[in-house]
C-alpha cells in the first residue's frame, strides 16, 4: 500500500482512537461527579438530621423513653432534673444504660476510643540518576 | 541512552538527510530507514523530471478532474496553500515559464559559474510580483471523490513545495520517537518527544562558513536562494530556477538567500521564497517566525522572531 495512504488512515485511527477516549473520560468525569453530588448529598441530610437530634436509627425517643422509664414521659423528666439543678450531680446514671440514655438525650455524641490504625510504610523509592539525552547532532540548512 | 541514527542520500535533486532517536537502537533505525523509503518513494513520485511519475501524468492529463493518490492530492493543496499565503508570489503553476527560460532537466552538483558571477552579469534589482492570472487559484481538491480539479494545461512544478510538504509528511510519521530531524535537501522538520533543541545552521551561499546558527526544538526552517540550481540562458547570461511570476524570468531582487522559521516545513518553504522574492526592503515581513536574509552584497540580517509559536524555541 502507498506509505503515505497507510500513515493518513493511521492517523485517522489515531485520532478516532483519541477522539473515543475523550467521550469515555468525560463520561467518566460526570458518572464520578454526580457520585460525588450525591455522596455529599446523603451525608449532609445524614449529619444534619444527627445534629437536629433526630437519628432515624434510634426511632421515636418518645417511645423508647417510655420503655425504660415505664411509661413515663422522658422529656418532662428529663426538664425536672436539669431544673433541679443540684440534684444532676447526685443522680448519675448508675448503669451503661441509663448513661446511653443521658447521652442520646442530650444530643451529644458518645465518644469512643480512637485507635489510630497502623499505617504501613511504604519503602523510599530509590532514585537512580539517569543518564543524559546526548545532544542532537546539528543539521545545516542550505539552498535547495 | 540510544544515540541518533543518520540517513544521507541523494533525493529530490539534492542531498537529504534523516536523523531519528529511538526509545533504543533497533527502533531508530528501523524508523530512519522507513524516513528513508518514504522520501525515495516521494521522490519518485512527485517528480517533474521523470516520465512515469505521477506528477507528470497529472500535467499531462487533458481532463479538468484527475484522480490522484493521497500525496499528489496534498501536493496540489500545498500548491494553492503557498500562492494564497504568499499574496501569488510562490506560484507553483509556472512550469512553462521555467521550461522556457531553460530548466527542463534536474541539475544536481555545481553550476557553471559562481553566485558573484551570476550577480555580476545581471546589474538590475526589482522585487519579484505575482502573476496577475494567479493560476494557483484555479487547482483544487476534492477528497471525497480522491481527485485533483484543475484546468488542463495548468502544470504543477513541485519544487521547494514538494521537498517542504514531504519533510513534515515524513516529520509527521517519526514524532513518537525521541528526537528527529528530516533534511530534505535544506528543508527541515525537527521535532521528537524528548523536546531537546537542535541546532540548526545557516549555510553561507558564496561558500564561506555558516554565517548563524538557530536553535530549534519543534518547528521547520527552511532555506530558498539562488545560488544553486543555475544554468547559462539563452541570452548567455546566468539564470537561476526562482523565476518572478510575473516576468516568468528568474528573479534578482538583491537578496540571494532566505532562510525562514516556521511550525511547518512547508510554511518555512513559501516563507523563504516569499521573503527571497520581495527583495531586502520587505524580506522581513514574510518572517513573522524569524529568519536570516542574506543581500547580494553579503551582508546578514538576523530577523527576530514576531509570533511566539508556543513550542517552537528560536535561539540565535
Amino acid at each position: 500500500m502507498d506509505p503515505f495512504e497507510m500513515q493518513e488512515r493511521k492517523r485517522e485511527a489515531r485520532r478516532r482512537l483519541r477522539a473515543q477516549r475523550e467521550k469515555a473520560g468525560e463520561l467518566r468525569g460526570r458518572v464520578v461527579a454526580i457520585s460525588l453530588v450525591c455522596f455529599a448529598m446523603l451525608w449532609g441530610i445524614v449529619f444534619v438530621q444527627m445534629a437536629t437530634g433526630h437519628d432515624p436509627v434510634l426511632g421515636n425517643p418518645s417511645s423508647t423513653v417510655a420503655q425504660r422509664n415505664g411509661g413515663a414521659d422522658r422529656r418532662p423528666a428529663r426538664a425536672n432534673v436539669t431544673e433541679a439543678g443540684a440534684s444532676t450531680d447526685s443522680e448519675e446514671p448508675s448503669s451503661g444504660e441509663e448513661e446511653l440514655e443521658t447521652s442520646e438525650l442530650e444530643g451529644e455524641p458518645v465518644e469512643e476510643e480512637f485507635v489510630e490504625p497502623e499505617v504501613e510504610t511504604e519503602p523510599e523509592p530509590e532514585f537512580v540518576e539517569s543518564e543524559p539525552e546526548p545532544e542532537p547532532a546539528p543539521v545545516i540548512t542550505s539552498q535547495s | 541512552m540510544s544515540r541518533e541514527a543518520h540517513r544521507t542520500f541523494e533525493c529530490f535533486g539534492g542531498t537529504a538527510t534523516v536523523h531519528v532517536r529511538g526509545a533504543d537502537i533497533g527502533s531508530g533505525e528501523v524508523a530512519a530507514d522507513e524516513a528513508r523509503s518514504q522520501l525515495l518513494d516521494a521522490h519518485r513520485r512527485l517528480s517533474r523530471f521523470r516520465e512515469e511519475s505521477e506528477l507528470t501524468h497529472l500535467n499531462r492529463d487533458p481532463r479538468d478532474e484527475v484522480p490522484a493518490s493521497l500525496l499528489l492530492r496534498r501536493l496540489a493543496a500545498a500548491v494553492a496553500t503557498a500562492g494564497s499565503r504568499s499574496g501569488g508570489l510562490v506560484d507553483a503553476t509556472l512550469l512553462d515559464n521555467i521550461e522556457r527560460a531553460g530548466y527542463r532537466h534536474s541539475l544536481e552538483g555545481p553550476g557553471p559559474f559562481s553566485l558573484a558571477e551570476a550577480l555580476s552579469s545581471h546589474p538590475q534589482r526589482a522585487p519579484a510580483q505575482p502573476h496577475p492570472s494567479r493560476l494557483w487559484r484555479s487547482i483544487g481538491v476534492d477528497e471525497g471523490g480522491g481527485t485533483i480539479i484543475r484546468p488542463p494545461g495548468v502544470q504543477i512544478d513541485s519544487g521547494g513545495i514538494a521537498k517542504g510538504l514531504v519533510a513534515d509528511l515524513v516529520g509527521d510519521a517519526l514524532r513518537e520517537h525521541r528526537t528527529y530531524a528530516v533534511d530534505c535537501c535544506g528543508d527541515i522538520r525537527i521535532g521528537g518527544c524528548a523536546g531537546q533543541e537542535r541546532t540548526v545552521r545557516v549555510d553561507d551561499p558564496f561558500g564561506g562558513d555558516p554565517v548563524h546558527e538557530l536553535k530549534l526544538r519543534d518547528g521547520a526552517v527552511a532555506t530558498s536562494g539562488i545560488g544553486r540550481r543555475c544554468w547559462v540562458g539563452a541570452d548567455g547570461a546566468a539564470a537561476h530556477h526562482i523565476l518572478d511570476p510575473c516576468s516568468g524570468e528568474p528573479a534578482f531582487t538583491g537578496v540571494v538567500q532566505a532562510t525562514a522559521l516556521a511550525p511547518s516545513a512547508l510554511l518555512a518553504e513559501v516563507y523563504a521564497k516569499a521573503a527571497l522574492l520581495s527583495g531586502p526592503e520587505h524580506a522581513a515581513e514574510w518572517l513573522p517566525h524569524g529568519g536570516v536574509v542574506i543581500r547580494d552584497d553579503g551582508s546578514v540580517d538576523v530577523v527576530a522572531a514576531e509570533r511566539s509559536l508556543g513550542q517552537l524555541t528560536v535561539a540565535s
